[in-house]
């Protein structure tokens, strides 16, 4: 349980932050110290005894953990291609299990809703990325760039505690579609088409390169005159450490082009990072996709999503991914962990775990209720910047969490693991 | 209690200057001495007459874990796709990728398979240990240790700028505790922090660091006394200036006489021993003739290779700048990523190619290395994994060290001019298997400080491992008979037939709670998350196994 001396960890946006001070009284949150004015309204109030253990459920009628595990280990055992999908919220260590699982059964697995994980990492396997954790931005940042994003709603303690717009003299610019909270608090605002943002960034990064350019293509390219562009990058180079934030598909265009905006934005860097330090870190999502995709990727060798079926790990970006199996129906049995939970269709059984009250624990063949990281689970999740940092429950948990019941279900189908 | 009994094999463990036949007996997953009644009968018995055993591996200096690793396997789904460079589930055990950098299991697994038992991961930045302790909890069959990066931290350097031995130290306890680390790492000491900031490089002992006002040198030299002071296994693990260019052996000369008879460990020394100039590198040389001598003269020192193997590797590095100039040079992709506080990491792929003057020169040089240093206890056998080459070369470079006429041919095939500018073909020195079993166990054990490592005496892990002698060296050293793990049979005839997951390795050091709260204050003010979240507890790693420090015998 939070105490004075353990601070809680929100895991309501990207932020993570992890310095609130939680503070119950009669059995309630009373105030949440820190929190920002999304959080603390969704904290407070919050039971910190818990009630009655929710059942586990076999076809939406309530069941013994036992019978549940048993009927769950049979399907999984019995599917021929089965997924793993949902984890967006998982801790580090239920998602150890999950992979394990998925190893295991030889399943499918991705974690959360990859789409704009997919394209992230196929540019980071092209180009690289250039990064640093938000406590180097904090420190040293005196320019920071916003490329179509608006964390001053998003992300309400980003300024606070990581790009710290406003102080030290640090420069900050807005490029996106229009004005936003964001960009009414910064230095300079660019209007960004978003069907032009790969054209902006390719024009930046010529300008960068200093290769010489024709005003009137530019113009027609980007919309900016050849001048207002040059001043920008100016600024860039100018900046002794900056760093570029970004949202989860690089900008608001089209996600058929994320990659390609991923790619530019980090050519881009790559060309600021030879004259001057530059970086660029997204303002991660709520949750722990980052998280999961880090385990995934040092249990299989590959992340967001990879395929055990052969008996050893497979992943080829755009073909055959677990989502995509998912939408197309290729599967026969399919574990979710965590909600929301896809649309399944009726015959193929699935197993959900999570919250009791989600509506998927009614409709799925079998339901293990586990409460969430945060209310009820502690574990570890990872920052968007790598940084793993505890999460700790709110409150003594009404059920195993989701690592245990993975460990069970692991345990069902045929002993612990090495 | 059950007993494993491996029965008349050639033994040979330097460490208690053994090289005959005997019996080893191993209770509990510990070496105990043979039963007094001659009739006493084991659990189990292994006929190993016929066959060559030693004591477990031990890896002094690797990548296993953390950031840079697993943001090396993200990167680089190429040398990982397809059937043969995957394991398959089997049984329990977890299928896995391979490439340079495998994936957790698969990367126990093949240390296993290699007859190794214990691997360090030498550079984990403090905040970065709590990832990397959750990632050595899924690597089996090795025990793992992690040294901690404190080169460029800025507690330390605030510490050695007050001139404060005490506070140098407190500082070091504090942060070696909170990552629950075993050892003390110094990159590119102060020279990392200066290119964060975008400042001159740092290229001499001398030269200050911008905003702390302390040199290379200072930093270096408190680290080391801070490590004596507190009484560590594990000497200062040190990688100096100009990591990989030409011209940087007298930099690195310069700092080993900096420390000043002092104990410290050169990490990847093969990468700090070249002449020439970075302006014209053309005239790229060994210069490991007189860094040896050095050595060889200064019993305090020991080194780790850092082998370069010809093929297909990436290199990791928390040497941002190096990382930098790396990738710059072959112009292929780059991960880059700075850590708050301390370091942070550059990874790039790399291809060492032997019709490439530079590359040839890099590979003799590792070996001029294993061969000029007369003492084998302070030469560690390290291909720096994944830098120079995979771990799983291993076997080949004991080939190599065995073997003049097989590093011959190899030398006959390198460029002309790269033959002449190492002295490599001199050298008709060949390894004993004992002296093998020092590079690869005994030696690195030592330096490490693990008493219980790296011998096959009474009080020894239970890890031992069993070759069928062979003349082909690199088969004899790949393929294992036996491999025991803590008195467990876990490698039989090349299958693996357990893994369980090893102990993690940390140093047992006090902290003073005031210098606790004080350090974690300051930490609080500059970093991007709570002090309280920073302190790892027994709970946050896989089977925790401390290790006392303090007053040396
Ligand atoms: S900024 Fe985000 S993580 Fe921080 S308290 Fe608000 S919602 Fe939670
Ligand atoms: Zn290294």
């Amino acid at each position: 349980m939070p105490t004075e001396a353990l601070p809680y960890t929100c895991t309501f946006c990207g932020c993570l932050c992890d310095d609130l001070e939680i503070r119950a009284e009669g059995g309630r949150v009373v105030e949440a110290v820190g929190a920002c004015g999304r959080e603390r309204p969704y904290l407070i109030g919050i039971e910190t005894t818990p009630g009655p253990p929710p059942p586990c459920r076999l076809d939406g009628v309530e069941t013994t953990a036992e019978e549940a595990v048993r009927a769950a280990a049979r399907i999984l055992a019995d599917a021929k291609a089965p997924l793993v999908v949902g984890l967006g919220r998982a801790t580090n260590e239920a998602a150890r299990q999950a992979i394990a699982l998925a190893d295991r059964i030889g399943a499918a697995i991705e974690v959360g809703d990859a789409a704009s994980a997919w394209p992230r990492v196929v540019a980071m396997q092209r180009s690289g990325s250039i990064g640093a954790t938000l406590g180097e931005v904090k420190a040293r940042a005196d320019v920071v760039v916003f490329w179509g994003c608006d964390p001053a709603t998003t992300h309400p303690r980003h300024f606070e505690r990581y790009s710290r717009v406003g102080r030290d003299g640090r420069r900050a610019i807005v490029l996106d579609a229009g004005e936003t909270a964001t960009s009414r608090l910064a230095d300079a605002f660019l209007a960004v088409d978003p069907e032009r943002e790969l054209d902006l960034l390719l024009t930046l990064r010529a300008l960068v390169r200093e290769v010489p350019l024709d005003p009137h293509r530019v113009e027609a390219a980007t919309g900016h005159g050849l001048a207002a562009l040059q001043d920008l990058a100016e600024t860039l180079q100018g900046a002794r450490y900056g760093a570029w934030f970004m949202g989860a598909s690089a900008g608001r265009g089209s996600i058929e082009l994320a990659e390609a905006r991923r790619q530019a934005v980090t050519a881009l860097v790559r060309d600021l990072a030879r004259k001057t330090r530059f970086v660029s870190i997204g303002l991660g999502e709520a949750g722990n996709a980052h998280g999961v995709e880090g385990v995934l990727a040092w249990q299989t060798g590959f992340t967001p999503g990879a395929d055990l079926g052969a008996g050893f790990p497979e992943s080829w970006p755009g073909e055959s991914s677990a989502s995509d199996r998912l939408a197309r129906g290729l599967f026969d049995a399919a574990l979710v962990v965590g909600g929301p939970a896809p649309a399944i269709p009726v015959g193929k059984p699935w197993i959900f775990l999570g919250d009791a009250d989600d509506e998927a624990s009614a409709r799925a063949t079998a339901a293990l209720p586990a409460g969430a990281p945060g209310i009820d689970d502690s574990g570890t999740f990872t920052r968007v910047d790598g940084v793993s940092l505890p999460v700790r429950a709110l409150r003594p948990s009404r059920t195993p969490g989701a690592a245990e019941w993975l460990a069970r279900l692991n345990e069902a189908l045929g002993g612990a693991t090495s | 209690m059950s007993t494993l009994l491996i029965r008349g094999g050639r033994i040979v463990d330097p460490a208690n200057d053994v090289d005959s036949e005997g019996d080893v007996w191993i209770r509990d997953g510990r070496v105990v001495p043979a039963p007094a009644d001659p009739d006493a009968r084991a659990d189990r018995t292994i006929d190993a007459r016929g066959y060559v055993v030693m004591p477990g591996g031990v890896d002094v200096h690797s990548h296993i874990a953390g950031s840079k690793v697993n943001a090396a396997r993200i990167m680089r789904p190429e040398e990982r796709r397809g059937d043969a460079r995957a394991m398959r589930r089997w049984r329990d055990f977890r299928s896995g990728t391979i490439g340079s950098v495998p994936s957790s299991f698969s990367t126990g697994y093949l240390y296993g398979g290699l007859g190794y038992t214990t691997a360090v991961d030498a550079a984990i930045p403090p905040l970065g240990a709590r990832a990397a302790h959750a990632e050595f909890g899924d690597v089996p069959l090795v025990d793992k240790a992690m040294l901690v990066l404190m080169g460029n931290n800025h507690l330390v350097m605030e510490a050695v700028k007050s001139k404060d031995r005490a506070a140098v130290e407190r500082t070091v306890a504090w942060l070696l505790d909170s990552a629950r680390g075993f050892g003390v790492k110094a990159v590119n000491p102060g020279g990392v922090e200066q290119w964060k900031q975008g400042g001159a490089r740092i290229a001499g002992w001398d030269d200050r660091v911008d905003g702390f006002d302390v040199s290379p040198r200072e930093i270096v030299v408190a680290l080391a006394e801070a490590v004596d002071a507190l009484g560590l296994p594990h000497p200062l693990h040190f990688h100096g200036l100009n990591l990989g260019i030409a011209g940087n052996w007298e930099a690195t000369l310069e700092g080993m006489k900096a420390l000043q008879g002092r104990r410290v460990h050169m990490a990847h020394i093969q990468f700090h021993s070249y002449g020439g100039s970075p302006d014209a590198p053309a005239d790229f040389s060994s210069q490991v003739g007189p860094l040896a001598e050095f050595v060889n003269a200064h019993a305090g020192i020991s080194v780790d290779v850092g082998q370069v193997m010809f093929g297909d590797t990436t290199s990791m590095t928390a040497d941002g700048p190096t990382g930098h100039y790396l990738a710059n040079l072959t112009g292929r992709k780059w991960y880059n990523h700075d850590v708050e506080q301390e370091d942070g990491c550059g990874v790039s792929p790399i291809e060492y190619q032997d019709r490439n003057f530079v590359h040839a020169i890099q590979w003799a040089v590792g070996l001029e290395w294993f061969l000029r240093v007369d003492d084998p206890w302070r030469v560690a056998l390290s291909t720096d994994h994944p830098n120079g080459a995979s771990f799983r070369t291993y076997p080949d470079v004991i080939a190599l060290l065995m073997d003049r006429n097989l590093r011959d041919e190899t030398l006959a095939r390198l460029p002309e001019k790269a033959r002449e500018r190492t002295g490599l073909k001199d050298l008709a020195r060949e390894y004993t298997l004992s002296e093998i079993a020092i590079v690869t166990r005994a030696g690195p054990a030592r330096i490490l400080g693990l008493a219980h490592k790296g011998h096959l005496g009474p009080g020894a892990d239970g890890d031992v491992t069993i070759y069928a002698p062979d003349d082909d060296r690199r088969r004899m050293f790949a393929l294992p008979r036996w491999v025991v793990k803590g008195g467990e049979v876990v490698v039989d005839d090349g299958e693996l037939r357990a893994a369980p997951i090893g102990r993690t390795l940390f140093a047992e050091v006090d902290v003073d709670p005031a210098a606790r709260a004080a350090l974690s204050a300051r930490l609080g003010e500059a970093a991007s998350f709570h002090p309280t979240n920073f302190g790892l507890g027994l709970e946050d790693l896989s089977e925790p196994l401390g290790v006392r420090t303090g007053a040396r015998p």
